[in-house]
């Protein structure tokens, strides 16, 4: 009997914390299921008021509603006032820049005839038969604060054969975005608006090279001037712009004055029209008068037309044809040999009066490939003699960020073209090049107009 | 001069009658970017709205053309609503040509709805473009997920009301039944795809996160080899493999992307390419934001059968 006691003692010493931690085990699992409940029942709690958004603001029952106020144009006080809400950059986070920054590489080689190379005669001009960097650009954009925007672009470049890479300032301006009236004003070095290509740095241009107008009237660099431009889009039910800007007038091509005394004066005026969703048509026209270095009046006036055709849901156009004419008035002193010496006896003013134009097509039937040709003519602003040309070329972009073209360009000068002869004992009268580009992005780089 | 006096009053005359029709309209001129905003936009705002779209329903809102016809839209704007996070970030270049101070970065006509959106697809580490046209702030294809309808029309109605504050009732009412409607499309389509879920689809282009998230479907692949990135041949051959590795029956296709290889990949891996509307009006009959909705909770729960 002891003996059974004794293991019944041992029994239940033994056995009741074993009872104890299986009644503890079950209460612990019953514990742990009713919090993965409440676990449960509180995040789907939290996605339902995660989906809905704040409540609105309550607004007093029986309010009358007061009549809406009658909308003014922007008034000082608007314009003084500050903005809210202040959205500048809210989506970045800490660390990051206030402004855009973004890098275009732009790389060209050309290929052609020892005597063009050595008269100097080809489209980039003592750089005949070369690989080299014709536009990188460091471009620096965004806000100044709620009423300004600002870009600056410094530039490099090869610019004579085998030199050293210069540096300089392309464009540095600011642009005023909330002037009333339909206006906006930019000031500081700008490329000019004047006509389609002129505005577009090289790397941004839809051919190799600039068009042969453009470069002979206004220089390789195009018209790249320090100076305002402002501009006016009423409110009209059409698309009209106009557009007035006052410059010091430095370039050398085309005025040189280079003061504001005798300004660059310059405008334009644009319009746009659709037909259907899929075809646009742009149309402009432009004027420059100023003068030049021997204080002679010099003007030049510039059409512009650009059509596209983009087909409904297509990523790119399909087609797309631009053109423009230029059209220089100047005066000009012309060497007046009247012995025939050979030494200039006397200077004679004269008029010139002289046109270049230029009418290019792109095909695109594929994302990543295009297909153009480009038909220039042209004569001298100051000199006799004209000049055509004929450049089909092919693009490819394996992505947004990355292009090469490859082209053939041929040129002829017509017999008159001082420039054509006897340069350097060589003569670039007719000109075959190879022409190959390859351009790359990096970072930002902002959406181009039509 | 006096030839050109007469000219003028001439052109005056012309000009004047198109410049007072214009200033007499008594509605609040809106812009959207691209057409889901404008359908909600129409929502909330009623018949105090007049509403306009940048972008149209069949195109890439990614990459629009800026035409000048997009400036003049933008030039006669009260307010412009953007989808943001990256999207529509061309419509800051029209935004600049417009010359109109009301809706500039900052002013209070700016109203961007990507507030207050729970953004998925936001990389966890540094990006760069050799992951493609990758979005930084995360994925912006959120507009046609019925579930963050309320988010949008909140932050919409607050910016019209900003702009008459005497209506806010009226917006906040009209958002109201707007989404007492929505609720039942939503039960509609819940109950459409509830015996999906879980089912696996591949996209031409990562836009459809949000919608498959929400209705538990999940995707599997992209044909599109990096964001923005044209297919090369071996990824296609990769996602052919894994579609029928995985026995994945569909394909979504955006209206502006090429249908056609993904209907070769989808036959090549004995499944189905779909046509969705990627914003309202991307397909026909998809002419309001529910419409648009309902066109693809029923095309993918057909294709998926």
């Amino acid at each position: 009997m002891r003996v059974l006691v004794l293991v019944f003692v041992l029994l239940c010493t033994v056995l009741a914390p074993a009872a104890a931690t299986a009644q503890d085990a079950a209460a612990l699992r019953r514990e742990i299921e009713q919090l993965q409940k409440q676990l449960q029942s509180v995040t789907e709690r939290l996605q339902r008021l995660e989906s809905q958004p704040p409540a609105p603001t309550p607004v007093a029952p029986g309010t009358a509603a007061p009549r809406p106020a009658p909308v003014s144009p922007v008034s000082p006080i608007d314009l003084a006032r500050p903005r809210e809400p202040y959205s500048l950059y809210q989506q970045r986070g800490a660390g990051q820049l206030l402004f855009d920054i973004g890098v275009a590489g732009d790389f060209v080689a050309n290929l052609t005839r020892g005597n063009v190379e050595k008269a100097g005669g080809g489209t980039f001009a003592g750089l005949e038969n070369r690989f080299f960097p014709r536009e990188v650009e460091l471009s620096l954009f965004g806000q100044i604060d709620p009423y300004a925007s600002a870009v600056v672009r410094i530039e490099s470049g090869e610019e004579e054969r085998a030199g050293e890479l210069a540096v300089h300032l392309a464009e540095a301006n600011l642009t005023l975005l909330t002037l009333p009236f339909g206006t906006q004003a930019k000031l500081g070095l700008v490329r000019n608006r004047f006509g389609y290509n002129n505005e577009h740095h090289a790397h941004d241009l839809p051919w190799i090279d600039r068009p042969n107008a453009f470069r002979i009237f206004f220089g390789d660099e195009g018209l790249n001037e320090k100076g305002l431009e402002a501009t006016i889009i009423p409110d009209l039910p059409v698309y009209l712009e106009g557009l007035v800007g006052v410059f010091n007038g430095d370039n050398e091509d085309a005025f040189g004055r280079a003061t504001l005394r005798a300004p660059l004066v310059t405008g334009r005026v644009r319009t746009f029209f659709e037909l259907g969703s899929e075809h646009g048509i742009l149309l402009g026209m432009s004027v420059a008068n100023g003068q030049t270095a021997e204080r002679l009046p010099s003007t030049i006036l510039g059409w512009e037309g650009r059509y596209k055709y983009r087909p409904d849901g297509w990523l790119h156009p399909l087609v797309t044809v631009t053109g423009e004419a230029l059209y220089s008035l100047r005066k000009v002193d012309v060497d007046v040999d009247s012995d025939g010496d050979g030494v200039t006896d006397s200077l004679d003013r004269k008029r010139r009066n002289h046109w270049g134009w230029y009418l290019g097509a792109e095909v695109q039937p594929w994302r990543r490939w295009a297909g153009g040709l480009r038909f220039d003519w042209s004569q001298y602003p100051q000199n006799p003699g004209y000049e055509y040309s004929i450049e089909p070329y092919v693009s490819f972009w394996p992505s947004e960020f990355l292009r090469f073209r490859l082209g053939y360009k041929r040129t002829d000068r017509s017999t008159q073209t001082r420039e054509a002869f006897n340069l350097n004992d060589a003569s670039a009268r007719r000109v075959d090049e190879i022409l190959f580009q390859a351009t790359f992005i990096l970072g930002a780089h902002p959406a181009h107009p039509f | 001069m006096r030839r050109a006096i007469p000219i003028l009053l001439a052109l005056c005359a012309l000009i004047a009658p198109l410049v007072l029709a214009v200033s007499a309209a008594d509605k609040i001129r809106v812009v959207t970017t691209i057409p889901d905003l404008k359908a909600l936009t129409e929502e909330v705002g009623a018949k105090l709205v007049d509403v306009e779209s940048l972008a149209r329903g069949t195109q890439n809102a990614h990459e629009l053309e800026v035409r000048p016809s997009l400036m003049l839209k933008l030039r006669r704007a009260d307010i412009l609503i953007e989808n943001g996070l990256d999207l529509d970030s061309w419509a800051e270049v029209a935004v600049q040509g417009a010359n109109n101070s009301k809706i500039v970065r900052g002013a209070p006509g700016r109203v961007d709805v990507s507030r207050g959106i729970q953004v998925l697809d936001v990389p966890g580490t540094r990006v760069d473009r050799s992951m493609g046209d990758v979005h930084p702030l995360g994925n912006p294809h959120y507009s046609l997920d019925p579930g963050m309808a309320p988010i949008i029309t909140q932050n919409i109605a607050d910016g019209l009301a900003r702009f008459a504050p005497e209506h806010r009732a009226t917006f906040e009412k009209n958002r109201q039944a707007f989404l007492a409607r929505l609720d039942e499309a939503m039960a509609r389509w819940t109950k459409a795809l509830e015996p999906l879920k879980g089912a696996k689809v591949v996209v031409y282009h990562p836009q459809w996160i949000y919608i498959l998230h929400r209705f538990g479907l999940n995707q599997a692949a992209a044909l599109e080899d990096r964001p923005g990135i044209p297919a090369s041949p071996a990824h296609l051959t990769r996602v052919i493999r894994q579609m029928k590795e995985e026995r994945i029956k569909v394909i979504i296709v955006e209206p502006w992307n090429d249908l056609k290889l993904a209907t070769r990949v989808a036959d090549e891996a004995g499944a189905r390419a779909v046509v969705l509307a990627s914003m309202v009006g991307g397909v026909k009959g998809a002419d309001s934001y529910i419409a648009a909705i309902d066109h693809n909770v029923n095309a993918l729960a057909q294709a998926l059968r």
